[in-house]
């Protein structure tokens, strides 16, 4: 061999004998294409609007429960007011059967009232916990997210409903806890 | 080796299918899915050693990144080399974030021991030695020796000057013999 850093015959035969393609698990089709949905690049189909207009109730009941419990759980004593308001907002919105203005006046209500808890929040840098804290941002984005989502279902064009919903992915894929070493044992 | 016409046809294909996945045929991304992604599966298993979760986690970012700017591609190349691209990019990314818990260093100053031109070797070997490389070397030697790319094209891809490639090139077959000559350290186990 003329140089001792090409390649041998043996070497270049292994290199060229190595697989150039693999098939991942099936699964991860699914989960491209849900993952494209839920960024608003690929639609989400008939059927699966049709099976979110049955789960809006449920939608409205898990964003309620993320509300009462953030309300209930964080800094009590400062938070009384803004819990009793939030409560009686829910219940009024659940109950409610009315006008779409009713529903909107309660959604506004609420929103407020979410948005000011958050405030206060803000102002307690001191004497709130990290963990409360970062429970606290959770059920914040959570909440954002499942709003985001209803808006880009009233408004499949809505581009900052889209957006955000990006955004939300984008950064649970950021955050998504380090792999647990499936490796592939190259035996 | 390829005739001339069927990379044509593979091209003049995948973009049909672009145009049908940009009026949001999910049918159309699912065929170019299929199409593309054991090429980008592999890659990415390769380039992360062989990790499995990281390379899924890899190739749903690099498709998403992908349709994101599909509608910008100017189709002067080939899908699968853009394809690449990114998923060399984000697989970059995986392991800065990775950062260097992983990872093996050689030192600068310490030449692998044991670099002997190999006259055997199994591929199942080169396989496990190459996973064993710090993410640098791994990055080069697989572009280069397994994937064929040029030494120019690598340092566009890297950010680097074709000089630094070729010295990470020249190191990192030096490691991989070390790895696999027969009193190594242990290192490629």
């Amino acid at each position: 061999m003329s140089n001792p850093d090409d390649l041998t015959p043996a070497e270049r035969r292994a290199l060229e004998a190595l697989a150039r393609e693999r098939a991942p698990r099936p699964e991860l089709e699914d989960r491209v294409v849900a993952a494209l949905q839920r960024g608003g690049l690929l639609p989400i189909p008939l059927a699966l609007r049709v099976g979110r207009r049955h789960l809006r109730p449920w939608l409205v009941g898990a964003v309620a429960a993320s509300l009462a419990l953030f309300a209930g759980g964080f800094a009590a004593g400062q938070y009384f007011g803004a819990r009793s308001g939030a409560a009686a907002a829910l219940s009024g919105m659940q109950a409610s059967r009315g006008s779409a203005a009713q529903v909107a006046a309660h959604a506004e209500r609420i929103g407020t009232l979410y948005v000011e808890a958050l405030a206060a929040l803000n102002q307690l840098n001191d004497s709130t916990d990290a963990a409360t804290r970062t429970k606290a941002r959770q059920v914040a984005l959570t909440a954002l997210g499942a709003v985001a989502g209803e808006v880009a279902h009233l408004a499949p064009d809505d581009p900052l409903a889209a957006a955000v919903l990006r955004g939300l992915n984008e950064r649970s894929e950021e955050q998504r806890p380090a792999p647990s070493t499936r490796s592939v044992v190259w035996f | 080796m390829n005739s001339g016409a069927a990379p044509d046809l593979t091209a003049e294909r995948d973009r049909q299918l672009a145009e049908r996945v940009l009026e949001g045929d999910e049918a159309a991304f699912r065929r170019l899915y299929r199409r593309h992604t054991p090429r980008l599966y592999q890659l990415a298993l390769r380039l992360l050693a062989g990790d499995e979760t990281e390379a899924e986690d890899v190739v749903q970012d690099t498709w998403i990144k992908v349709v994101e700017k599909l509608d910008g591609f100017r189709w002067e190349s080939e899908l699968s080399t853009w394809l690449h691209a990114i998923a060399l990019n984000v697989s970059r990314e995986a392991l800065r974030r990775r950062g260097n818990r992983r990872e093996v260093e050689w030192p600068e100053d310490d030449e692998p021991a044991g670099a002997q031109p190999l006259e055997r070797l199994e591929p199942v070997d080169l396989e496990r030695a190459i996973a064993s490389l710090p993410a640098g070397y791994r990055t080069v030697l697989v572009l280069h020796d397994v994937e064929g790319h040029t030494h120019e094209r690598i340092a566009e891809q890297l950010g680097v000057t074709p000089g630094t490639t070729k010295s990470q090139l020249f190191r990192a077959r030096r490691a991989v013999r070390a790895l696999l000559a027969p009193d190594n350290d242990g290192r490629a186990s």
